[in-house]
């Protein structure tokens, strides 16, 4: 059973995340739900997950200091990130890249949005 | 001819593709006399456009449609829905329109958003500065969008 975190502080995002989850087919995985960056990095730290899916913009840690982090750790550097923000732009997600993340979606995201990132993930 | 850019249909984009992806619900500019919401019945939400322009961008509908909303989001009955979830959806919805709408506005550029948050009362005046869209959906509740500041209007410009 894969294992997805979730991190927005906003509780309706994450719903939205996990309801476009469940239509591509991820319906059965276990879903951890942090509401910032640091929530989700302990979350990583105690179990590594298959993918993690976070918001830019958070309280206490930001999804960009989130990413560097894991990438910064030998235990976590091999999750995939999905970065999906509402404040998006070809600069952000070039730096967002650079940085490490796999794919950078924009707020909304769509079913067939999140299918596509999550292609290869998926196979 | 005048021409105006494309802040105005920027910002009915915005709302309709947030609107339809993520709660299933379709709206259209209302024509003729914008229909008033009573204070008692507003709820509202803001946030702060903080760069390259400086402005504000504020959510507007009745409380009885953010209910229905967020009843319809989370699968639940109206009456079932809390404060709580409703506020957030409602700081979502608009965190999203504004984060669609600035790169409608600014497709290369980088810019700063701040994170909205719930206001209450009645709305501030709309002034030279605002501008306003009055939409409403298939059952003709309305929602309402205000842009201000004098620096995020400095894109609404005029192209003679």
């Amino acid at each position: 059973m894969k294992r997805i975190i979730i991190a927005d502080d906003s509780a309706t995002a994450r719903m939205f995340i996990k309801r476009c989850l469940q239509i591509v087919g991820l319906g059965d995985a276990e879903i951890i739900e942090a509401e910032d960056g640091k929530q989700a990095l302990e979350a990583a730290k105690e179990e590594p997950a298959d993918l993690l899916l976070t918001d830019l913009n958070m309280p206490v840690m930001d999804g960009q200091t989130l990413v560097k982090w894991v990438k910064a750790s030998p235990k976590l550097c091999d999750m995939p990130i999905i970065v999906i923000t509402s404040a998006g732009n070809p600069a952000k997600e070039a730096q967002l890249l650079e940085l490490g993340a796999y794919r950078v979606l924009n707020k909304p995201v769509s079913p067939p949005m999140m299918m596509e990132a999550l292609e290869e993930f998926l196979d | 001819m005048t021409q105006y850019n494309s802040f105005y249909p920027a910002m009915i984009e915005a709302v309709q593709q947030t609107l339809e992806n993520m709660v299933f619900m379709e709206v259209i500019e209302e024509r003729g006399t914008p229909t008033d919401i009573p204070a008692a019945e507003l709820t509202w939400s803001s946030m702060l456009i903080n760069d390259p322009v400086q402005g504000e961008i504020r959510l507007a509908m009745p409380a009885v449609l953010l209910k229905k909303i967020s009843g319809n989001v989370f699968g639940i009955d109206e009456e079932e829905v809390t404060t709580s979830q409703a506020y957030d959806i409602l700081n979502e919805l608009l965190n999203t329109i504004g984060g669609l709408f600035m790169t409608k506005l600014l497709p290369n550029q980088e810019y700063k958003i701040g994170l909205p948050s719930l206001e209450s009362g009645k709305l501030p005046e709309a002034d030279e500065h605002t501008v306003v869209w009055h939409l409403i959906n298939s059952d003709e509740e309305p929602l309402k969008i205000y842009a201000g500041g004098e620096s995020l209007l400095t894109m609404h410009t005029k192209a003679e």
